[in-house]
């Protein structure tokens, strides 16, 4: 299951009325969104929408039934059992080849500020800038420690750009950490405070 | 050595500026309160300042901070004395007039010297001038963060006489962790506000930090940077910085610290600056 479903899943089920529907899911064979909105006090509006909701998810199947010549649908339950998945391994960033190899440095004049630890070798937090004008505001990203002892040893601007593998290496950082070095290097580069250099 | 300087010339006139102050004070509180009171006050703002230098003496061990406080310390005995309460018109007691008058030619003949052989003089700029002294490229590439200039092989004991070297000839001012060492330089007229700690935190000035396992590493404030005349290559000059330490420590630690001493005087500063 992804993210975005199970958001869908949990959204459903953190409704105050979502037991009482499932309630009623469970103990009928098929039940009409008016039927549903009368036993419990809901909106017809309410009941339909959260019913089709179910059937997005395939949780419900609705079938189209005439009523004097008037149609209109009815849900039955189709599972018993309802599970939220997520593998969280499909969110983790894989730190490519290409990624580790690419050459860095610290964006000259980027406006960022950095704070050293006292008692070690590492940056604790980078604070930058962000938006224009009246919205401009002041960010301040907090590091880990091996993000910070990555950061101790980039390249300064207008040095010699080094890939973000071999300043791992100098700061002393090991290679399983480096999903967190790659999502914070990613995060410079978009606030401009890294700058990608093309080897020569 | 080349004579050409690589940062600003200095118009800073905090360090005179905190003496001198004392004699419009002193004239002001004669000319309203009289003579006595005059003499009082300066005696305080006197006091004041050899519990400066004291303060510094014990914080440094340099001694020519004491030779301050001793001058202080005479000419506050001299002050009230001369304020009447102890003797009426002592300048006309022979006595008097000769202690003083020698009292001052002395130190004022000792303070000379110590001006002369800069050892009263703060080496921040000895300091930024030799490390910008082989930067021929410029292009800024600022930035406040630290810089791992090297490893080097020392000592916990060699590392604490360095730094009470580097304190004792007022190359740097050090600030002591368990884990580190960390010199900052000071310039002359900077030591007010960095001993007494009014100047902030020590880690936005300049300085180099030696830890424990021998890593060195550098950081230059902005307002040192702005100090050169050419925006020099930050890398490299952070780099050249780390190693004027770096050169120092080796030759402390060969017994040669006054080939370091001689290295700065050669740069022939100014007295002042």
């Amino acid at each position: 299951m992804d993210f975005s479903t199970a958001a869908k899943y949990a959204s459903l089920l953190s409704k105050d009325y979502a037991e009482d529907i499932f309630k009623l899911l469970v103990n009928y064979q098929a039940i009409s969104a008016s039927e549903v909105a009368t036993r419990l006090n809901l909106h017809i509006k309410t009941a339909q929408d959260y019913l089709e909701a179910l059937n997005q998810l395939d949780i419900v199947s609705k079938d189209e039934v005439l009523e004097k010549k008037r149609p209109y649908y009815r849900y039955a339950l189709k599972q018993t059992r309802l599970m939220i998945d997520i593998d969280l391994k499909q969110v983790k960033r894989e730190a490519s080849t290409n990624s580790l190899a690419s050459h860095i440095r610290e964006r000259a004049n980027a406006g960022a500020r950095f704070s050293a630890a006292r008692s070690d070798d590492y940056i604790t937090s980078v604070t930058i800038w962000t938006g224009n004008g009246r919205e401009r505001e002041e960010r301040k990203i907090k590091l880990t420690t091996p993000q910070g002892k990555f950061l101790y040893h980039l390249p300064f601007p207008k040095a010699e750009p080094l890939t973000v593998d071999e300043i791992m290496h100098k700061a002393g950082v090991d290679e399983h950490l480096a999903p967190e070095i790659v999502d914070l290097v990613q995060l410079l580069e978009k606030y401009m405070v890294i700058e990608s250099v093309e080897e020569e | 050595m080349s004579l050409v300087r690589k940062l600003k010339p200095d118009h800073n006139i905090t360090g005179p500026l905190v003496p001198l102050s004392m004699v419009p004070i002193f004239g002001l509180t004669t000319f309203i309160f009289g003579i006595p009171t005059g003499m009082y006050t300066l005696a305080v703002m006197v006091s004041l300042f050899a519990i400066f230098y004291l303060y510094v003496f014990i914080r440094t061990g340099n001694i020519t901070r004491l030779v301050i406080f001793a001058e202080c310390v005479f000419l506050d005995y001299m002050l009230f004395m001369a304020s009447g309460d102890f003797l009426a018109n002592p300048f006309d007691r022979k006595e008097f007039a000769l202690a003083y008058y020698s009292g001052m030619a002395f130190f004022g003949l000792v303070l000379v010297y110590l001006l002369l052989t800069r050892k009263f003089k703060w080496r921040g700029r000895e300091i930024f001038e030799l490390a910008a002294a082989s930067i021929e490229e410029t292009g800024n590439g600022y930035t406040s963060r630290p810089k791992p200039v090297g490893k080097m092989d020392y000592s916990l004991q060699q590392l604490h006489a360095f730094a009470r070297f580097c304190a004792r000839h007022l190359i740097a001012l050090p600030y002591i962790t368990s884990k580190n060492i960390t010199l900052v330089p000071i310039k002359m007229g900077e030591e007010y506000g960095r001993v007494l700690g009014l100047s902030g935190d020590y880690r936005d000035a300049s300085w180099v930090n030696f830890d424990v396992d021998g890593e060195v590493s550098i950081h230059i404030s902005q307002k040192d940077y702005l100090d050169y005349r050419e925006p020099l290559a930050f890398d490299q000059l952070c780099a050249s910085f780390g190693q004027v330490y770096i050169d120092f420590f080796e030759a402390h630690k060969k017994g040669e610290g006054i080939r370091v001493v001689d290295r700065m005087d050669d740069l022939k500063l100014g007295f002042f600056s």
